[in-house]
């Protein structure tokens, strides 16, 4: 299927991609170490919320912005992440009757390997398609495994969800829990960056431009689309399990497609175009909420109408606009040759 | 064997059928002429619920209660709603039409909470329904409600106005060249811009009529256009997107099938469009009934 | 005796001095760490109340009322000086949108950013049980005055909440009774139950029949239907009933679905062939649904104003509301009942003597607390609060704009008729908490 290329694409970044994203990414990483020095607990907690949503965001793109697909679905792999990790968590802690360190990372451990499972098996039908019935699929499909965890009580609780979560004594401390998803996040973004950025990444892209010249040039297409699959779920595994310690309870909502939106948004807040654009895109997207649900129930105007803005004005987020403005001025620099 | 129950359910299924006919023959038209998948398709049929509501109550207010006075609201509410079809595609949709899908998709989902909450901030939280104090008739030893009869027959009725309109009528005739061949149209002289603003009123519109209508027998809350839209999808993946034919017989067919299986396997009804939905989507992803140029 | 004598005799009681033995310990500990205590005995600290209540999604329809009844309420207790006299209360209220995690988030954000003394909440059972963790782990004290199920008081029990609400068992138990008695009556022998499916109504309809199969073993079950939230069309599940021909249906709906189910039902004239005896009907569906609302049903209420109406405290309720919000202000069951979680509040502090949770939440401990309903007592082993579940025929009365339930024939069940299981068994259900 040829991608019609009519208007800018804004996922490619106006840059070459990695020259805003490592400044960014380093000034975050500092941002965040410091977090903790704010008074007052909550933003921490807040700062925890943004790391772990972020990954998640950050998972999507992989599909998103680098292979040039929509998913509607992503949240059922978070949250088969979430609820893998829950359920090891209380049968361990059953069995043991408390939670050590050991169970406890062993527990996070049991997410992402269950949520490749379920994208290999979902990306198996999915990957068959592109476009809008791409789009269509992994909404369905996503559906369908909510309806199974909401539906199979005697396994999952159903929509009581699961609670009890609460991690060992150390990291029930919030500071302590949030070095922890820092040291976790970073680890998993220095990986995703690895593959980004090797020639496994640049396939993606070049499914991304044009898939029909990627077939030409013997490129396995399915596979390749299928492989980025199951390492999206992987990651959005991960950041499911480590939602569950941190809220300390599950609950089936996690992969509704509700769930699925807030990656998007905040992918497109950020800017898919850039690598750490999601993460940025959650920072936006969690402070704002925090804040503007202080004052107001009408969030889903607020969220609703940013996101329109966006849309139609600055579709490439926050880091495309910046992208877009260092371009022109160093073309103007240089003496204005671009005609 | 008694089939009185069975043509009962028969006749349940048919009228749940003509509801999603109803609901879903406006998000096919628009998708099938401007590749546009409007996610916010059942808050705008939600809105025009509302509105309709609020409508009946004023003309109730004005002249005494009266049900007839449903149809100058559904009417109007109607016309309403085309208008905000038409200048929501005017002033949002018209800029995205030379972006990328997602950006599309994004504006619609944008829309869906956007419009949600407009109707909370002027409605507020608490339910809405009317009565126009219809009572049951006898059918086949037990009782059915006969406005059920009218949603039939307004199911019927649009479906024969749209294959009227897009088979016999001139107008109608270019809306489905465009479906195959924008760009051919365009290249004969027709106005595309203009094409693409009525059908999305137009889409809006029926979206708006369905809301009307199931006024009295649906009570309008927040959140149920969440609760629909899924089942939206379901059938325009089904009959195949941009073909009414298709969206009708999908229809049909969810309806149909949902009811019986209340009969025999109530747990899995939904389960069960589900998984109709995958299964289409996997072996012939255009639907039953869309053409493959569109995939 | 004035204002003053009253504010030393307070103080001197929490610290169990004489006033002069109070005065010379103060200038002996030096006056420094005595006199904030002196200062804020004039100036007292509020006290923060968080409102975790939907006003977005299933949630929204019912709590709109609660929303706007609890500021007045509140501004009636500050006129008495607040708690204990001398605390104002200040109310930050935050939607948790029906969903556990924003109810978490919430919960999280009133505690540590607004730093509440106490949360009430909520609507949705599954959002109590995650909101449960965070107040437990925080140990903030938790008013539960609309979400039922009873897992929140008894799997997922914690000593920091208290339960106004008559519990899931309690609820089903009660139609259990009401229907019982029914099926005595006509000589029923048949029904089909109908429910939504997820967690609290697959437990309401099993808590009806195994209650019912107890007691009347000769009633059958013939067919159990299930149907997905936010079901808009039920044509299909009413032609099925009307097929099976039950002496009676069973319903385990609640909320937008319950009120499409009614309207629906009564347009196609079901219940004229089957009784549906004990669906959830609280005040809020009988004010709002009362032009489409099939008259003779039986329904069920948690806390229906117009059972109580000789309690002085319902009768305050009622004047209160009315003042504020005109003609049509009588509280709902969720307003009555927030409201008596605010006056159980009121009592608890004047009872421990002091506005720290943990008095409070000893205080409260198997305590008799006076409430629109009467006095009513917690139940030591899970802190639920021994109250009636009301089953009654919808039933236009001359007195209100809107139906109520008959008053000859409305049956209050108490709590202890349904006192299922016992304190033993709520132990043993009891998860262990770190």
């Amino acid at each position: 299927m040829i991608s019609a290329v009519s208007a800018p694409d804004v996922r490619r970044g106006a840059l070459a991609r990695h020259s805003l994203s490592v400044p960014v990414a380093i000034l975050m990483f500092v941002l965040f170490l410091l977090v903790p020095l704010l008074p007052g607990e909550f933003w921490t907690h807040v700062s925890t919320e943004v790391l772990i949503l972020g990954l998640f965001a950050m998972s999507f793109n992989l599909l998103y912005g680098y292979m040039g697909q929509i998913s509607f679905g992503h949240a059922a792999f978070f949250g088969v992440g979430a609820y893998a990790s829950a359920m090891v968590f209380t049968r361990l802690k059953a069995a043991g009757g408390g939670i050590g360190m050991l169970d406890f990372l062993l527990s996070l451990l049991a997410g992402p390997p269950l949520a490749a499972v379920a994208a290999l098996i979902v990306g198996f039908f999915c990957v068959r398609l592109t476009g809008i019935y791409f789009a269509m699929l992994t909404l369905a499909f996503g559906e369908l495994l909510f309806y199974i965890v909401f539906s199979w009580y005697s396994f999952t609780k159903g929509d009581d969800g699961i609670q009890g979560l609460l991690p060992p004594l150390y990291f029930q401390d919030a500071v302590h829990f949030y070095y922890l998803t820092l040291a976790i996040v970073t680890l998993a973004l220095l990986a995703m960056w690895r593959i980004t950025e090797s020639p496994f990444g640049y396939i993606m892209r070049t499914l991304r431009d044009n898939q029909r010249r990627a077939a030409f040039l013997g490129i396995n297409v399915r596979l390749h689309m299928l492989i980025n699959f199951v390492i999206a779920g992987s990651f959005a595994g991960l950041a499911g399990a480590l939602w569950g310690p941190f809220s300390r309870s599950v609950n089936p909502g996690l992969l509704g497609w509700q769930e699925s939106g807030v990656a998007v948004f905040m992918t497109l807040i950020g800017g898919a175009g850039s690598f750490v654009g999601p993460m940025l895109g959650s920072v936006i997207y969690t402070l704002l909420q925090a804040v503007v649900k202080m004052y107001t129930v009408y969030w889903p105007l607020t969220i609703g109408t940013i996101i329109l803005l966006i849309v139609l004005f600055m579709p490439g987020g926050v880091l495309g606009l910046i992208e877009k403005r260092i371009k022109a001025r160093r073309e103007r620099d240089a003496g204005g040759r671009e005609a | 064997m008694d089939i009185g129950p069975y043509v009962l359910q028969l006749f349940s299924g048919l009228s749940r059928a003509m509801v999603l006919f109803l609901l879903s023959a406006g998000l096919s038209l628009i998708f099938g002429v401007m590749n546009i998948l409007n996610f916010a398709h059942a808050t705008l049929w939600l809105l025009s619920g509302y509105i309709t509501f609020s409508i009946f109550q004023f003309l109730g207010e004005q002249f005494g209660a009266s049900p007839w006075l449903l149809l100058p609201a559904i009417l109007s509410a109607t016309s309403l709603m085309a208008l905000i079809g038409f200048a929501l595609e005017r002033f949002l949709i018209r800029r995205t039409y030379d972006r990328e899908l997602p950006e599309q998709l994004l504006l619609t989902f944008a829309l869906v909470l956007i419009v949600g909450d407009l109707i909370k901030l002027i409605w507020g939280v608490e339910n809405r329904r009317i009565n126009l104090g219809v009572e049951p008739v006898e059918m086949l030893d037990t009782l059915i409600n006969p406005y059920h009869f009218v949603i039939v027959g307004s199911g019927v009725a649009v479906a024969a106005g749209l294959w009227f309109f897009l088979h016999r009528t001139r107008f109608g005739k270019i809306v489905r060249a465009a479906v195959y061949n924008r760009n051919m149209v365009s290249a004969l002289g027709i106005r595309i811009p203009i094409i693409y603003a009525l059908v999305f009123a137009a889409g809006v519109a029926l979206a708006g009529f369905a809301g009307g209508v199931f006024l009295p027998l649906l009570p309008m809350a927040l959140g149920v256009d969440h609760d629909v839209i899924v089942q939206c999808f379901a059938v325009v993946v089904i009959g195949g997107f941009g073909s009414m034919l298709g969206t009708f017989v999908a229809s049909i067919i969810v309806g149909v099938v949902y009811s019986f299986s209340i009969l025999f396997w109530p747990d899995g009804a939904l389960a069960m469009i589900f998984l109709i939905v995958i299964v289409v989507l996997i072996w012939r992803p255009w639907g039953l009934f869309g053409t493959e140029l569109r995939y | 005796m004035n204002t003053t004598d009253r504010k030393w005799e307070a103080l001197s009681e929490q610290l169990k001095l004489s006033r002069r033995d109070f005065v010379f310990s103060s200038l002996a500990a030096g006056a420094l760490t005595l006199t904030p205590r002196l200062v804020s005995a004039q100036a007292a600290q509020p006290y923060k109340i968080g409102v975790l209540l939907p006003s977005t999604g299933t949630g929204a329809n019912y709590m709109a009322h609660c929303i706007k009844g609890l500021p007045v309420a509140i501004a009636e207790l500050n006129k008495r000086g607040g708690l204990l006299g001398k605390h104002p209360v200040q109310m930050v209220y935050r939607d948790d949108e029906t969903k556990p995690d924003v109810g978490t988030r919430e919960a999280k954000s009133l505690i540590l950013n607004d730093k509440v003394d106490c949360i009430f909440a909520t609507y949705s059972s599954a959002v109590a049980l995650a909101v449960q963790e965070i107040i437990h782990e925080h140990k903030v004290l938790h008013l539960s005055a609309t979400s039922n199920s009873s897992k929140i008081t008894q799997d997922n029990y914690t000593p920091y909440t208290y339960q106004f609400c008559p519990d899931s068992n309690m609820q089903s138990g009660a139609v259990v009774v009401a229907v019982s008695r029914m099926a005595k009556k006509n000589k029923w022998k048949s029904y089909v139950s109908l429910g939504q499916d997820y967690e609290w109504g697959r437990d309401t309809h099993k808590g009806f029949t195994t209650g019912l199969a107890k007691i009347n073993p000769e009633v059958k079950e013939t067919r159990q239907m299930w149907f997905k939230l936010g079901e808009t069309d039920f044509t299909s599940y009413i032609t099925a009933i009307m097929a099976a021909k039950p002496d009676f249906m069973f319903g385990a709906l609640a909320g937008k679905d319950a009120e499409t189910f009614m309207q629906q039902a009564g347009q196609m004239g079901l219940f004229k062939r089957v009784p549906f005896p004990g669906g959830l009907i609280p005040v809020n569906d009988l004010k709002a649904q009362r032009k489409t609302l099939p008259r003779g049903i039986i329904g069920l209420a948690r806390c229906p104003f117009f059972a109580h109406l000789k309690e002085p405290i319902m009768q305050a309720y009622i004047k209160r509301d009315r003042a504020a919000f005109g003609a049509e202000g009588y509280p709902d069951d969720w307003a009555c009942m927030y409201y008596d979680a605010l006056g159980g509040l009121e009592q608890g502090a004047k009872k421990a003597g002091s506005t720290n949770t943990e008095a409070i939440v000893k205080a409260l401990k198997g305590a008799t607390i006076d409430t629109c309903r009467g006095k009513r007592s917690f139940r030591s082993c899970s802190n639920q609060l021994e109250v009636p579940s009301y089953v009654g025929e919808v039933w236009d009365s001359p007195a209100y704009p809107f139906p109520i339930y008959k008053p000859d024939t409305m049956v209050y069940v108490e709590a202890k008729e349904v006192w299922t299981p016992t304190c033993e068994e709520v132990e043993k259900l009891k998860k262990k908490r770190a």
